[in-house]
């Protein structure tokens, strides 16, 4: 192809010399700058593909590593259609939320994806719910990953509400006003406006709060309760609804996601398996799982959430019964 | 009725759309190019008003190009020619607010977005363009490129770091990235044919 070119560059070359000037010069030059570029562009691909395939090769681990970094990135996006819904309802001066529903919408995918479904467009509440599900992994990674270096419980089963546990819960309550939350989080406590039980009987062996990691020594927040209970122990459903979610995540385990009435939905984590299925509809008190040590926990038991329209609440006011 | 206009949808822009649709979904896709549609329309109708030929129009990564081979049109000619793309967008978001209610308020913000981000100062970009004419109209074309090649750049590094920073705050948004590296291109090349509408 290039002795080709070279030959018809030459060709021109003479043609212009010989005859017209013009016409030499405007049919070989622009042609001979584009074979060019699409010579470069071929090379440039054809060098990522040997150097993708040579890197692959030669280190595979790291590879993996950059895969399983690349696709997770390219799976955290922003919602555009949020995005867009707040600066248009912001235009028309709907409910003033202004620039901080923007930002609410950049920043937080999985809580405008919750408001857009409890607004009633409801076209895909299944699907959006299991997306939030899995874009909150990463804080729940962080989280969970502060259970499991808890000192003095290694391994068996959490600790008692005792030396731990209780300071920390406590303090959450001094030191941390609504300001000092985490975004997405209340403290307050709801009237949820229908009935509900507790999901399991067990005992509290964490709260909702703030905790001090007890390795690196600084401050998490942890989005629910833990209920300790032997594995196998019936979870039940906290109280009527849809399951919208069942998932198999590293840190939550087997999980699922029930939404109830009035935009609340609760969350069950670490199962040994769920025998709910989704989409189905769920009576309060209905058996949906069994308790177990799935995903990152030190021992068997229910990590249990609740949220009011992706506000995380404290549900230890609807589970303290026992 | 319509003469032969030479349409061109590159490759990148076909990638991009697939992959923009893969992580955001269908909805959002239509949802711009509804209000790229209304925008290019605004450039298209002056255009044809101030009797200039639009002969083609190409589709990139970098986003839409109406060619025209008319050079002549006046300095308040092409300034109309400019700004009537986001005036397009801004016209539609206020009829679809009126008209709409509050029905369609992702239709209003994609276009209330894409006016905005047209207007800023950078020079392939109609708010550039705009600086541009305004100011080689008032002050002659050399102090117009001087303050545009400022603007420009100012514009675009500010925007390129806004971009860098959603990504990384967002943990992802990785579509992002050709209009990162554009307003990158767009910042160190600030003397780069305006050509283009």
């Amino acid at each position: 192809m290039t002795s080709r070119q070279a030959g018809r560059r030459i060709a021109a070359g003479t043609r212009r010399r010989s005859r017209s000037v013009r016409n030499g010069t405007r049919k070989g030059e622009p042609l001979a700058a584009k074979d060019l570029r699409l010579m470069l562009r071929l090379v440039a691909c054809g060098g990522i593909f040997v150097a993708l395939v040579a890197a692959k090769l030669l280190l595979p681990a790291k590879m993996a590593a950059f895969n399983e970094t690349l696709s997770a990135a390219m799976e955290q996006n922003m919602d555009v259609q949020a995005v867009f819904s707040a600066v248009g309802r912001a235009f028309s001066g709907e409910e003033g939320g202004g620039m901080g529903e923007v930002y609410q919408a950049v920043f937080h995918p999985q809580e405008g994806a919750f408001q857009a479904g409890a607004a009633g467009t409801a076209e895909a509440p299944v699907k959006m719910t299991t997306q939030k599900a899995t874009l909150r992994d990463s804080a729940a990674l962080d989280l969970l990953r502060g259970f499991r270096a808890e000192p003095g419980a290694p391994s068996g089963p959490p600790e008692a509400p005792g030396p731990e546990g209780q300071p920390a819960s406590s303090l959450a309550y001094v030191l941390y006003s609504q300001e000092n939350l985490p975004e997405g989080v209340s403290m307050e406590q709801a009237l949820l406006g229908f009935d509900y039980s507790a999901p399991v009987a067990g005992t509290l062996s964490s709260g909702f709060g703030y905790r001090e990691h007890p390795t690196e020594g600084e401050e998490r927040f942890h989005y629910g309760v833990d209920l300790a209970a032997d594995t196998g122990a019936e979870v039940r459903c906290f109280a009527d609804g849809t399951v919208t979610a069942v998932g198999d995540s590293s840190s939550y385990g087997r999980y699922c996601v029930v939404a109830h009435e009035g935009g609340y939905s609760t969350l069950y984590a670490h199962c040994s398996r769920v025998t709910a299925s989704s989409g189905t509809a769920v009576k309060r008190g209905q058996k949906i799982a069994e308790v177990g040590e799935t995903g990152m926990a030190t021992g068997p038991h229910l990590h249990f959430e609740l949220q009011r329209e992706g506000t995380y609440l404290n549900p230890v006011y609807y589970v303290s019964a026992l | 009725m319509f003469p032969p206009y030479n349409i061109r949808v590159s490759g990148g822009f076909v990638l991009l759309a697939i992959w923009f649709v893969l992580a955001n979904g269908w909805e959002p896709l239509a949802t711009v190019l509804g209000a790229a549609a209304v925008h290019e329309l605004g450039h298209w109708a002056v255009l044809r008003m101030l009797g200039a030929e639009v002969t083609g129009f190409r589709l990139g990564v970098l986003g839409a190009v109406l060619e025209t081979n008319s050079r002549r049109l006046s300095y308040g000619g092409e300034l109309a020619a400019v700004l009537a793309g986001p005036a397009g967008n801004l016209l539609a978001a206020f009829l679809l607010t009126v008209l709409g209610k509050g029905r369609w308020p992702a239709a209003v913000g994609a276009n209330l977005v894409l006016c905005a981000f047209n207007l800023l100062p950078i020079r392939p970009l109609d708010g550039g363009r705009a600086l541009y004419l305004l100011s080689a109209w008032a002050a002659g074309p050399v102090a117009g490129e001087a303050a545009v090649r400022w603007a420009g750049g100012v514009t675009a590094a500010a925007l390129a770091a806004l971009i860098a920073w959603v990504m990384l705050r967002t943990g992802g948004s990785l579509w992002l990235l050709p209009a990162l590296l554009a307003s990158v291109y767009w910042g160190a090349m600030p003397w780069h044919s305006g050509g283009c509408l």
